[in-house]
């Protein structure tokens, strides 16, 4: 019997990490195999596309991405001023439709060796069950302004209401949270390089 | 016989409280930690006076960047840095012809730093500022980036992103009174600046 109990709590806890589980939260990202990151020594983090009705998502997102990317002590990161002037002087009106040329442009007004450039697809809070969480989906990239392509790309999403959170009342991410885990994780694959 | 029987129930109730301590530590989380830049050699001491820029205000509350500019320039005051009136910064910003804060240029802070007779800017922005509703409870959400530039050089010196967790273990649990927006603002930005002063 009490075998029989002790088999049945066992079995409860292993259950219980089963449930909770892991979310498939691997990130879909590309890099360049022919790049030496060491030559990056300043970025320009370009203003992301907002994708979502959230007015300020796209700011918010590229603030959290200046500030974990000079966290990371691997580059230095432009003045988000002086991207909207280098913008103004060589006459670039949208983001979402830069050429090679005008990627080249940039890296030298700004002497910057890439730029960061990306869309802030999903920000707000998801309805699961009766429980709301925030969840956040971000695409980036990295444009080497020397040849003006695409050498790291990441697609990632964060967000939900955790199995702890849903069931013991644990600590829920905040909307916040969510967002700087999401781009220290996207960043993290950039610094793991 | 009798002993073993007490020894049994004392190791039970000795179990179930490990197992309860353990929940709790699952229950309460960790959150996410602050990590800040700071510029390799930067002497924060030699920084004497700031002047500290309009915040960007990126939150559903219209004057939480001025609460917040307001929160940071007392916390910089009682840590004895000497801070510009908020008027002479606006005065100069006419003056440089800058429309608005997102647009400044280093060349701006370069020139800010002479007018102003200040050895760096802080330059920031409000990402959230409000209450958020959690699973069960609300709680007040504050969340502030700022960057302080040199304005002899024009570079970051120093660089963080932080923010108020969510409600805490004993307002989840227990109900106990949380922080209100005007208490979580004052510790986001104290904390920023226990970092570096």
């Amino acid at each position: 019997m009490v075998l029989l109990k002790k088999s049945f709590f066992v079995l409860m806890i292993f259950m219980l990490f089963i449930i909770s589980g892991c979310r498939g939260s691997m990130p879909v990202y590309h890099i360049s195999e022919d790049i030496d990151f060491s030559f990056y020594k300043k970025m320009a983090v370009l203003p992301l596309d907002n994708l979502t009705s959230e007015k300020y998502a796209g700011e918010i997102v590229r603030q959290v991405v200046i500030s974990e990317l000079l966290a990371s002590g691997l580059v230095d990161v432009a003045l988000p001023g002086d991207v909207k002037s280098a913008f103004n002087n060589i006459g670039i009106k949208s983001v979402s439709a830069l050429t090679s040329d005008q990627i080249r442009a940039l890296g030298k007004a700004l002497k910057a060796e890439a730029l960061i450039l990306g869309a802030v697809e999903e920000y707000g809070e998801v309805k699961t069950g009766n429980v709301s969480a925030p969840q956040v989906t971000i695409s980036l990239m990295m444009a080497d302004t020397g040849s003006g392509s695409i050498v790291w790309s990441i697609t990632k999403t964060r967000g939900g209401a955790g199995f702890m959170a849903r069931h013991f009342g644990a600590r829920q991410e905040t909307i916040s949270e969510t967002v700087l885990m999401l781009v220290r994780e996207a960043i993290r694959t950039l610094a793991e390089y | 016989m009798m002993n073993t029987k007490r020894k049994g129930k004392h190791g039970q109730s000795y179990l179930s409280f490990l197992l309860l301590c353990l929940l709790m530590l699952f229950t309460s989380a960790c959150s996410s930690g602050m990590k800040q830049y700071v510029r390799p050699g930067a002497d924060f001491r030699a920084i004497k006076a700031v002047a500290v820029l309009p915040l960007e205000n990126f939150s559903s509350d219209k004057y939480a960047n001025g609460k917040l500019r307001s929160k940071i320039i007392i916390e910089l005051l009682s840590r004895g840095i000497d801070v510009i009136e908020p008027g002479e910064v606006v005065t100069a910003l006419r003056y440089l012809k800058v429309r608005s804060i997102d647009s400044i240029r280093t060349e701006d802070i370069r020139a800010m730093g002479k007018m102003l007779n200040v050895n760096a800017v802080i330059k920031g922005s409000v990402e959230a500022f409000g209450i958020s509703k959690g699973i069960t409870v609300s709680y007040p959400e504050v969340s502030i980036h700022l960057t302080l530039i040199e304005t002899a050089t024009g570079n970051t010196v120093w660089s963080v992103w932080h923010t108020t967790g969510g409600a805490s273990f004993w307002t989840r649990h227990f109900g106990a009174e949380g922080r209100t927006l005007d208490n979580a603002s004052a510790d986001v930005v104290r904390e920023a600046f226990d970092a570096i002063y």
